[in-house]
């Protein structure tokens, strides 16, 4: 009988320390108007590559080309007009792990992480796109690696060397994405309003999952779901060069405003 | 004297005929006995979770599967009888098998039908790890939305039916893996998820 009323108190704990986070981050020189100077780097991920090829399509279009294809039309796009540095996880057909990928993005110091995919399902129907950023599945350890966080957020925007081995620093590297949890939802509405704007495919909104890339990466971060390669109406227009110009396009829109830079 | 001879003589013959029989029996009883007496305690000894046999008349279970539908995105319940017992945790791979089994109302299975249960354990602390095999990720080329389906049916399934599961930690072929397909972090355990099931 001890344990539950213990997990309670302890959640209460974290409720609070979760508003106290979210409550400070935004004070502590993240705010958006001086987010476009901060920036000097965009990091970008094409999705999948080499052996992991991501979701098929009916007529046999991979996603890993699909996003490698969008990807270079970003980066083109974002350097042209915005002047940052755009690092890509992989620029050509390569396996690359999911964890060095966040490696990449935080060692070279990112501002911003926009990875890049093309949705499958089981159902042919499925269709449209979507914006994703992080969901934290809060668990007992999370709560702790949370309050740790809570009482170390200089250490983070400090940026830690991901080389290290103290074990403290590695655990909190590990979850460098829960400081910026505020900044990447509007990230994510943002583009997801260009990309329902500009590519006529059904809005599927922003949602929040645990996913893997997402976590470990130590600045507002999307992974954008452009239209489903497992629906072949879909599957043909994402195999277009114009259609995967657009999706950058959107993008990159959806960029200029969270930065608020005149397009 | 030669008939009382013969008379005496069988008497100790029946004694030993008796006495052997009874020691076969002892032996019996002993050996049978005991044997029952040491596979119990190799049963206690190995598994941590105690088989609730006297809780659990019923031969089998009704556990609750999550499956797709065609027109939409949300996980649909549909209901199957398991084999009942020994222990929760043996309960909860017959109803992840009928998970990849697939559905008998013609739902879709979010799991490659090849995948195989090696192993559930479900921990004291609510920690259930399921075990699948290397097809789980092999058979399938998922994309975000295919690989949340596949995750949360088998989370959710677990979570639903087994009051001790809390949470669920999935590796592939006995290690720990990123991620199924490139997106969901299976390097954490997982709440279930019922906002993914329709109503």
């Amino acid at each position: 009988m001890r344990d539950p009323i213990d997990r309670t108190a302890r959640g209460a704990a974290l409720a609070a320390a979760l508003l106290i986070v979210s409550a400070v981050c935004p004070v502590s020189g993240q705010v958006p108007t001086e987010q476009g100077q901060r920036i000097q780097t965009v990091v970008i991920d094409p999705g999948h590559g080499g052996m992991e090829t991501g979701a098929k399509g009916k007529f046999g279009n991979l996603e890993k080309d699909i996003t490698l294809a969008i990807s270079l039309k970003l980066k083109a796009l974002v350097e042209r007009n915005m002047g940052f540095e755009v690092v890509l996880t992989r620029d050509k057909d390569v396996d690359v792990s999911v964890e060095s990928r966040s490696a990449i993005a935080n060692n070279r110091k990112a501002g911003l992480f926009i990875s890049i995919h093309a949705n499958g399902a089981v159902q042919k129907k499925a269709a449209g796109s979507e914006t994703f950023f992080l969901s934290l599945n809060a668990t007992d350890e999370e709560t702790r690696r949370l309050a740790y966080l809570e009482n170390n957020s200089s250490a983070l925007q400090s940026r830690i060397d991901p080389s290290s081995d103290n074990d403290l620093m590695m655990i909190l590297w590990d979850m460098a994405q829960t400081a910026y949890i505020k900044q990447s939802s509007k990230l994510a509405e943002l583009v997801q309003e260009e990309l329902d704007a500009l590519l006529g495919t059904r809005n599927r909104g922003i949602k929040q999952a645990p996913f893997k890339i997402l976590a470990g990466v130590a600045c507002p971060a999307i992974l954008v779901e452009a239209a489903f390669i497992s629906n072949p109406e879909e599957e043909q227009k994402l195999a277009a060069e114009d259609f995967q110009a657009k999706v950058a396009d959107a993008i990159y829109r959806g960029l200029a405003r969270y930065l608020r830079i005149p397009e | 004297m030669a008939k009382k001879k013969k008379a005496r003589k069988p008497k100790p013959a029946l004694v030993l005929g008796v006495l052997s029989v009874v020691l076969v029996v002892l032996a019996i009883i002993f050996f049978t006995g005991g044997g029952r007496e040491k596979v119990e305690r190799f049963i206690d000894a190995n598994v941590p979770k105690t088989p609730a046999v006297s809780e659990e008349p019923a031969a089998t279970k009704t556990v609750t599967l999550f499956f797709l539908d065609d027109d939409d995105d949300f996980l649909h319940r549909e209901t199957r009888q398991v084999a009942a017992g020994p222990t929760a945790a043996e309960e909860a791979e017959r109803a992840l098998a009928e998970l990849i089994e697939g559905s008998e109302k013609g739902l879709l299975s979010p799991l490659p039908p090849q995948t195989k249960v090696r192993q559930v354990f479900i921990g004291k602390d609510g920690v259930a790890t399921v075990d699948l095999s290397r097809d789980v990720s092999e058979k399938f080329a998922y994309g975000s939305t295919m690989e949340l389906a596949a995750v949360y049916a088998v989370v959710n399934t677990l979570a639903f039916n087994f009051k001790a599961v809390k949470k669920v930690i999935i590796l592939v072929e006995g290690a720990e893996k990123e991620t199924l397909g490139g997106h969901v972090d299976l390097t954490r355990a997982f709440l279930p998820d019922y906002s993914l099931v329709a109503r």
